[in-house]
């Protein structure tokens, strides 16, 4: 009996499970692994010579820790100096009558002086104190001055900084601004710039251009020839053709317009 | 060496050298090749158990051996497995009977001969494909080996050029040149478990298929008898 061309069960089957197995590893493998190690991409960053002014404001600055005042020295107080004792009489054989006045006289006279003395210690030390209260008043006045001077001093500190990023930032807007009307009355000048023919290589010409507010140009040198004489020409023609030359609106900006040193190079 | 770190896999395999693409290549076809034996096999080995099965339960229920033999060898179905055997064992068997005054051991001789041949054929084709799993089995494994050797060749005679030599420079070599050992994994792998299974499988419906024939030769010595 020869051998059948037997027929597989399920052939079709077979097929399409093993296709479909293989699809299931392609998926593990392709997403299942991370096999991501990108890097991170490139990160844009404006970077600023100072913060703009208002978020300066809104950061408070850490105001600085009032000091701790030191405690008033208790004044040393003036002891109290000892009364001076009543001399102890001293008993003396009695004297004679004379005697006796004249000692008492003597007697009132020291009495008196003592007196006289108290007194004045009194007064000076009343002073004194008075003086030593001015004093610490005084030092008082000057240390809350000092502080107050302080603040002030921050506080002013504060302000010019904020003018002065202000002031940069009207600076660099000018500087651009600047550059940016250079750029244009360049444009406008190369606009105009008719390229003798047969010009050899790539010939910069240096002008200076001396302008008036209203655009026009007053006077136009040649500051550094392009070692081709045609071209600085066409160069020349086309800076007063270009009248009148675009300037900010700005006329304060004008001064730095007065007088420009321009490029020209034939193949920018 | 352009280091790229964008090692998504496509890339890698993209960016690989034609050797390791090809290996890549050949490990795909083995695998797909492979598993499609699987799932055939698998399918034809079950069919035949269940076969077999229900075969051993209709010729065992006590029916008319006449009339299984008529069933059978109708040409309606095909017949396969042990359908097949009992077929030429008993066709034979009618064949040599009708010839008249012979031998019974000649007769049985005969029909044991018949069926042994129906048996090889049957058996063949179960094991039609087991062999290439073996050897993808054994042999895939190594391509990949060899695929992923040379891909690290590549990446550290590259790296000869560089003055300082970072991970970096390496790493993508590497990476693509292991995906083919991956590869030669996962077309090993499946082909040995399907082909251990599967040869199993073979060998007991072949000590089935031995003993129904046993079985059915002491049937038909009986019947010769009578």
């Amino acid at each position: 009996m020869p051998p059948t061309d037997r027929k597989e069960p399920g052939r079709k089957w077979a097929i399409f499970l093993a296709i479909l197995v293989h699809l299931i590893f392609v998926a593990v493998l392709v997403f299942g692994v991370s096999w991501q190690t990108r890097e991170a991409g490139p990160v844009m960053a404006e970077l600023w010579s100072s913060l703009p002014a208002p978020a300066q404001k809104v950061v408070p600055k850490p105001e600085p820790a009032p000091e701790p005042r030191p405690e008033p020295k208790p004044e040393p107080k003036p002891e109290p100096k000892p009364e001076p004792k009543p001399e102890p009489k001293i008993e003396q054989p009695k004297p004679s009558k004379v005697d006796i006045e004249l000692k008492a006289k003597e007697k009132e006279k020291k009495l008196k002086e003592e007196q006289k003395k108290l007194e004045e210690q009194k007064k000076a030390e009343t002073e004194k104190r008075k003086q030593a209260e001015l004093k610490h008043q005084e030092k008082e006045k000057q240390k809350q001055e000092r502080l107050v001077q302080e603040q002030q001093r921050e506080s002013m500190r504060q302000q010019q900084e904020a003018t002065n990023a202000l002031a940069r930032q009207q600076a660099s807007a000018q500087a651009r601004m600047e550059g940016d009307y250079k750029g244009r009355i360049r444009d406008k000048i190369k606009r105009y710039i008719i390229v003798p023919p047969d010009v050899p290589g790539n010939p910069q010409a240096e002008f200076e251009v001396t302008l008036m507010p209203s655009g026009e140009v007053l006077n136009a040198k040649l500051t550094r020839s392009s070692g081709n004489p045609a071209y600085d020409n066409a160069v020349e023609r086309a800076i007063y053709k270009a009248q009148p030359l675009p300037l900010p609106p700005d006329a304060s900006l004008f001064g730095r317009f007065r007088e420009l040193q321009l490029k020209f190079r034939l193949n920018e | 060496m352009n280091v790229t770190h964008d090692l998504s896999f496509l890339s890698l395999i993209t960016n690989a050298s034609v050797l390791v693409q090809l290996v890549l290549l050949v490990l795909l076809l083995a695998s797909g090749l492979s598993w499609y034996f699987i799932f055939g096999k698998l399918f034809a080995i079950r069919a035949a158990i269940s076969e077999a099965d229900k075969f051993e339960d209709e010729f065992w229920s006590g029916a008319d051996l006449n009339n299984l033999y008529q069933r059978v060898s109708s040409g309606r179905t095909q017949v396969v497995g042990m359908e097949k055997i009992f077929e030429a064992g008993f066709r034979e068997f009618l064949k040599l009977k009708r010839q008249g005054r012979m031998d019974i051991a000649v007769i049985m001789e005969g029909t044991r001969r018949a069926m042994r041949a129906a048996c090889q054929r049957e058996l063949d084709a179960l094991e039609q494909h087991l062999a290439f799993l073996a050897s993808v089995g054994s042999v895939s494994p190594y391509i990949g080996l060899f695929g992923t050797v040379w891909g690290i060749m590549n990446a550290f005679r590259s790296l000869a050029n560089v003055v300082q030599a970072t991970l970096a420079h390496v790493a993508p070599g590497i990476a693509e040149a292991l995906i083919a050992t991956a590869m030669g994994l996962f077309a090993a792998i499946p082909a040995v478990l399907a082909y251990n299974h599967f040869s199993h499988d073979v060998d007991r419906l072949a000590t089935r298929f031995d003993s129904f024939m046993e079985e059915f030769s002491n049937i038909l010595q009986r019947q010769a008898n009578t």
